[in-house]
């Protein structure tokens, strides 16, 4: 399980301990290429940086990929999300290939060189620099994943959704005449005149890789000794050799060129695929040109093409839903997907299923068929809750709400309309945690948020919520100027062509997506440690405030203590109402925490100019990495423990049943924020031998608003053993917070953050 | 109904899936008349709430029982309606034995059916045949156990002889009830074959029947003998590994008997 990052890192690290050639050589040509075209139009600049990535960085066809495209990345280059913000130079990575291929000090002055050049010019840096004092004094430190602290920004454009249906109906010279008739307007402005060459020359780069692809799968096929193989090559060519000419005809050419145009636009996250491969699909079927079984390696092949492009948290490919085009076409692609899904075990492409009440009921029984096997996949998406949610919360038509398409670990964004990169990360729980302290980070010594009172000032509950809610919105604040900042930077610096090109409405508007191109432009902001901070705020004001049985600063002592000594207030801390039990009193804190952060997080995004800033209630490793940071908490979490995961209970403190759970779950609104992941783990005899019910427990869940869910079925017993005899266990799967891996890969914090959920049976 | 009425409970169990059809909160009340030896909630036996004699794992003193009012009990099973409702789900009385608490018992079925709840009584069958008569209109599914053929050994293994059981499972019958047989499985007490023909003599006799399940034996409810300072019983039986389940269902399957879990 590794990111195209990781992937790439260890390419270079390889190719450096070969020693053979010079392992920079491409890093410090893409640098020379920039700073020669430092000064010219973004449009031009990013072009010439582009053509030197592609096809170079592309990798060869493998035995038995039935569709082109391979691709790892330098250490410095261009991309949206993959490998950093625009362009971005991998300082410590470089010095790390510099050690292991012994660079003579000539070599080594050409990376200094190379590095100090980055230092002020890679877009990350532009964008720190950037920032005013108070987001400076709010937000000091870009390390989130090792240092302690409350907020951080994240640099990246991610969760771009493209419009593949244009892409296909289009094809390449399709998109080339439109640029050129653009381009040819008599309203064309020289910025957008430049833009619309850069893009059609982009384009140019599409069809390069078709070329390049396809001449490599002929020369392969010459020295194929298995006929099969030969075949395959032989298909791989034949697929690409139209695309520069037309249209796509077939399933085939639709899925290769959807697949290229990825891989050079660099993004990641593929929407409502069933809408625009569909009707392809249908028609090769129909026509005889294509076998089911044919049509299914197919789409096997690009499952795994995605699995070898990153491997983590994106690849989500959507299929189901309300709004779609051509139906029964779509509905053919979905059946197919799931089957592609659940017929190899792999954790990507994340499938998910999008469903409302009226919809072929085939697709959710495939569904469950294939999670009940153990798949993870898909995660299921109930849109007659999320429309209208999608509609609200990002003050958008019915109509265009129809076409939210989650991302990453399951942030929603308006395919091909809007982008909503979360670009910031807060824990919660810090934030009570430094209330607690009056502002000082008690894991550091060092001041961090806001001075909000001591504890003898903390007199009500009222007084240590208002506090609490202060230190919360003060950097909410601090994150949404940094959202708009990092946007703003982006926008002057690049344009990303590909991506401009399939987004709305850059075309109509002549301006690139990140500057003022895109139809919507949002923003998110991740948080984690919610539910500890709710169930921390429910014991403290039962036992403190209600009962009257401890005073503040006897919890927070025993808290600073790691509850040594204090084991009989643990319990208490422990037995207080815990949410993810339908309990009210600690629901309804739940609820509070909840409302307050993605109200303060939607409130942010008319300050700062943005069509929304919403909160997301996701996750990825941050519960455990930021669990480490964060102090022992009035909840009984103990110091170091991972926070609960996302929108669920803590580990283990749902205890009342699955309804119960469920219930708890349904109680948090989901129309002011832009998704929220609940994560269930059922054992394998409720798909086996309570079907039914199990049925009924989901449309009982989703009928009173249940909003998504991601299964992860395990027998008891499966991961404890798997964590005993790792060798045994590479089938196993698990969805982790927003993403699926195969247990075994997962550090240990994480394994036992899965083993430690409630599994219900 | 008076929702007043008041009862000793010592557990609600949510989500269950295992006492009735489709998805189920089960409400545990305490008292029961018999001693089954391989009981697995022995917690239930006696009427009051008790405490723990010994500390269990996590170095708690429980409490078992706490008396719960009618109202107390329905906030608890209504929050799941929406599941009983697609799953064909409900409220089933279990224990202990749930009739010993009479009036609770009754206002708690009387509660539930005025919400239009399924419900399921869990019975071993042994009370007055006025008792069921009373509860026949408020329940939609009886779980009624079968435990043991010989009278004698019915005596010796629960505290009583079976000739009450039976003639209330007949009476039920003729009164229309729906009845799913229920019966435990112990290694060297009942899996004999003279009480797998008599179940299956029960299944001819009465052909109307819902179902019957068997219920192998699990001793996961043991430590608890200990927990409230009783003498755990100790007799020969094991819990049976999934081959002889296998052959249980077999033998039951030669004697026409279709096994419904």
């Amino acid at each position: 399980m590794k990111t195209l990052n990781e992937i790439s890192v260890e390419a270079a690290c390889e190719k450096a301990r070969k020693q053979t050639g010079n392992p920079l050589a491409l890093e410090m040509l893409f640098t020379r290429i920039y700073r020669e075209n430092k000064e010219a139009a973004p449009a031009t600049r990013e072009l010439k940086c582009l053509q030197v990535l592609f096809p170079a960085i592309f990798q060869p066809i493998q035995a038995g990929d039935r569709l082109a495209g391979r691709i790892q990345y330098p250490l410095v280059s261009f991309s949206a999300e993959a490998m950093g913000l625009g362009y971005y130079c991998r300082e410590g990575e470089i010095r790390e290939v510099a050690r292991l291929a012994a660079f003579s000090p000539e070599q080594v002055r050409e990376v200094e060189d190379m590095l100090g050049f980055w230092k002020s010019e890679s877009t990350q840096a532009r964008t720190r620099a950037a920032y005013p004092p108070a987001v400076e004094k709010a937000l000091p430190s870009d390390n989130w994943t090792v240092e302690s602290g409350i907020a951080f920004p994240l640099y990246r454009m991610a969760g771009t959704v493209l419009d593949y249906a244009k892409l296909m109906q289009a094809g390449i010279p399709g998109l080339r005449r439109e640029l050129e008739q653009r381009r040819a307007g008599s309203a064309a402005s020289k910025a957008q005149s430049d833009l619309f060459a850069g893009m059609q020359a982009a384009v140019g780069l599409v069809e390069n890789a078709c070329l390049h692809y396809g001449a490599q799968a002929e020369f392969e096929a010459t020295r194929a000794a298995d006929a099969t193989l030969k075949e395959q090559l032989h298909g791989i060519s034949r697929t690409l050799a139209g695309l520069p000419h037309n249209p796509p005809a077939t399933f085939r050419e639709a899925m290769q060129l959807f697949w290229l145009y990825v891989l050079l636009s660099g993004t990641w996250n593929y929407g409502r695929m069933d809408v625009y491969l569909g009707p392809y699909l249908a028609r090769d079927l129909d026509a005889g040109i294509l076998g089911e079984a044919e049509a299914l390696a197919l789409l096997q092949s690009l499952w795994q093409l995605m699995h070898a492009y990153s491997n983590q948290f994106n690849n989500r490919v959507f299929v189901g839903g309300m709004g779609r085009a051509n139906l029964a076409a779509a509905d053919r692609f979905a059946l197919l997907a799931l089957e592609a899904s659940r017929s190899q075990s792999l954790n990507q492409p994340q499938l998910s299923l999008r469903f409302f009440a009226g919809q072929n009921p085939a697709l959710m029984t495939k569904a469950i068929t294939s999670l009940g096997e153990g798949r993870t996949f898909p995660i299921l998406y109930n849109d007659d809750v999320n429309v209208p949610a999608v509609a609200k919360a990002f003050h958008v038509s019915y109509e265009e709400a129809v076409d939210y398409a989650p991302f990453g670990c399951g942030e929603y964004v308006l395919d091909h309309r809007g982008v909503g990169t979360p670009n910031g990360v807060i824990n919660l729980m810090k934030c009570l945690e430094v209330t607690l302290h009056d502002g000082v980070d008690p894991v550091t010594g060092i001041a961090l948020g806001i001075a909000s009172g001591k504890l003898d000032s903390l007199a009500t509950f009222q007084d240590l919520w208002t506090a609490y809610c202060r230190q919360v919105e003060y950097h909410v604040e601090a994150l949404a100027v940094q959202e708009k900042i990092e946007y703003e930077v982006v926008g002057e610096t690049s344009p990303f062509l590909l991506l401009s090109l399939l987004y709305d409405d850059c075309l109509e508007r002549g301006l690139p997506i990140f500057q003022g191109g895109v139809r919507y432009l949002g923003g998110t902001l991740e948080t984690y440690g919610n539910i500890n901070a709710a169930d921390s705020l429910a014991a403290l004001k039962k036992l403190v405030y209600d009962e009257g049985r401890y005073t503040l600063r006897q919890i927070v002592a025993a808290c600073d203590a790691n509850f040594h000594g204090h084991e009989s207030l643990l319990r208490e801390l422990r037995r207080a109402p815990k949410f993810g039990n339908d309990d009210d009193q600690a629901d309804s804190m739940a609820q509070e925490v909840h409302n307050h952060i993605c109200r303060a997080t939607m409130a942010q995004a008319a300050k700062v100019g943005l069509d929304s800033y919403l909160a997301v209630i996701i996750n990825n490793w941050a519960n455990a990495l930021f669990g480490k940071t964060t102090a022992a908490s009035p909840d009984g979490r103990l110091a170091g423990e991972t926070l609960a995961n996302a929108i669920n209970p803590s580990p283990g403190m749902d205890c009342s049943g699955i309804t119960a759970l469920l219930n708890s779950l349904v109680k948090l609104d989901p129309e002011i924020h832009a998704g929220a992941v609940q994560n269930m783990k059922f054992s394998r005899s409720m798909f086996t031998q309570h079907r039914p019910e199990l049925e009924a427990l989901l449309t009982g869940y989703f009928r009173q608003g249940g909003t998504q869910a991601m299964i992860t079925v395990v027998s008891r017993g499966d991961l404890e053993a798997a964590m005993r005899e790792p060798e045994k266990w590479g089938h196993l799967m698990v969805r982790v917070g927003g993403f699926s891996a195969r247990f075994i890969d997962l550090p240990h914090e994480a394994q036992l953050d899965v083993l430690h959920r409630t599994l219900y049976e | 109904m008076n929702e007043n009425n008041t009862g000793v409970v010592f557990d609600v169990q949510r989500a269950a899936l295992h006492d009735g059809p489709g998805v189920r909160t089960v409400v545990f009340l305490k008292g029961c008349f018999l001693r089954c030896q391989w009981c697995h909630n022995p917690e239930s036996w006696s009427p009051e709430p008790e405490v723990a004699v010994q500390p269990d794992s996590s170095g708690q003193y429980r409490t078992f029982g706490s008396e719960m009012s009618v109202q107390d009990v329905m906030r608890i099973v209504l929050r799941d309606r929406i599941y009983y409702k697609v799953s064909g789900g409900g409220l089933t009385l279990s224990g202990g034995e749930p009739t010993l608490q009479f009036d609770f018992c009754r206002a708690l079925l009387g509660a539930a059916r005025q919400q239009n709840l399924h419900t399921c009584l869990d019975t071993c069958g042994h009370n007055s045949q006025e008792t069921f008569a009373a509860l026949l209109p408020l329940v939609d599914l009886f779980l009624f156990d079968y435990k043991l053929t010989d009278s004698q050994a019915h005596l010796l293994w629960t505290g009583a002889g079976n000739e009450l059981v039976l003639s209330n499972l007949d009476f039920l019958y003729r009164s229309g009830a729906r009845i799913l047989l229920r019966c435990p499985l112990l290694p060297g007490i009942n899996d004999s074959q003279e009480h797998f023909e008599a179940i299956a003599i029960l299944n001819q006799k009465y052909p109307r029947l819902h179902g019957i399940e068997i219920l192998p034996y699990h001793d996961t409810g043991h430590y608890k003998f200990g927990l409230l300072g009783m003498d755990p019983p100790r007799f020969n039986t094991s819990v049976p590994s999934e081959e002889e389940q296998r052959k249980y269902r077999q033998i039951l399957a030669s004697l026409g008997v279709q096994i419904g879990n």
